[in-house]
């Protein structure tokens, strides 16, 4: 695997720059930690991709996930979900009509049965699967966003 | 709603295509090349993993 070598001069102003500044603003808005970089162009790039990935989700019956005790692959999921930052609250009033992370463990609990009711809806959808391959996609894509953002900033990445 | 599978097929293989292209590359020329090269092949193995279920469930 090929390195890239920087120049000092670079180097050292990569290196003043905090690397989780842009890790946060990557997670606050996709693209805005590599515009934070100076890399303008590819920033708006990533966030358009990533909001029309995350649109298509939303638009396909897609349903953020919850965090059900019972089932540990949900914790997985809701972080992946919680990885597009913000915008993960448009998913999450699209699916449950309010911002909701955690499932009742209770089974009797009106709140649960509320909430499965409203996933039950969006999984009778035909589009369901597509539209949360695209939401968990959204969010995939914006965890290599920040990964990739803390690599330029710690100089790692050209 | 798109309820087309290709054209789902499609938009979910051009978007990954385009992302990848701009997180790995850095000119215009290799990142078309990587739109087509990844977003051609994800199309493409789809559908021949599709004709290939096509018989499935087996009567």
């Amino acid at each position: 695997m090929s390195e890239t070598v920087l120049e000092p001069a670079e180097s050292a102003s990569r290196a003043a720059v905090d690397p989780w500044i842009p890790c946060l603003l990557a997670w606050l808005a996709p693209g805005l930690g590599h515009a934070y970089l100076g890399r303008k162009g590819r920033g708006a790039v990533f966030f358009v991709v990533v909001l029309a990935t995350l649109g298509l989700g939303i638009s396909s019956d897609g349903a953020a996930a919850l965090i059900d005790p019972h089932q540990p692959l949900t914790y997985l999921a809701t972080f992946d979900n919680l990885a597009v930052g913000p915008l993960d609250l448009l998913s999450r009033l699209a699916t449950y009509g309010r911002i909701v992370y955690r499932l009742p463990e209770d089974e009797a609990d009106p709140r649960r049965i509320e909430l499965t009711d409203r996933l039950r809806k969006k999984v009778r959808s035909v589009t369901f699967e597509y539209g949360n391959t695209f939401l968990l996609t959204a969010g995939l894509m914006n965890i290599l966003l920040i990964l990739d953002a803390f690599d330029i900033a710690t100089g790692r990445k050209d | 709603m798109i309820r087309s599978h290709f054209l789902n097929l499609v938009l979910f293989s051009g978007l990954v295509s385009i992302f990848f292209a701009f997180l790995t590359q850095n000119d215009s020329r290799s990142r078309a090349r990587v739109i087509l090269i990844l977003g051609g092949s994800m199309v493409v193995l789809s559908l021949i993993v599709a004709y290939v279920m096509y018989p499935f469930p087996l009567p």
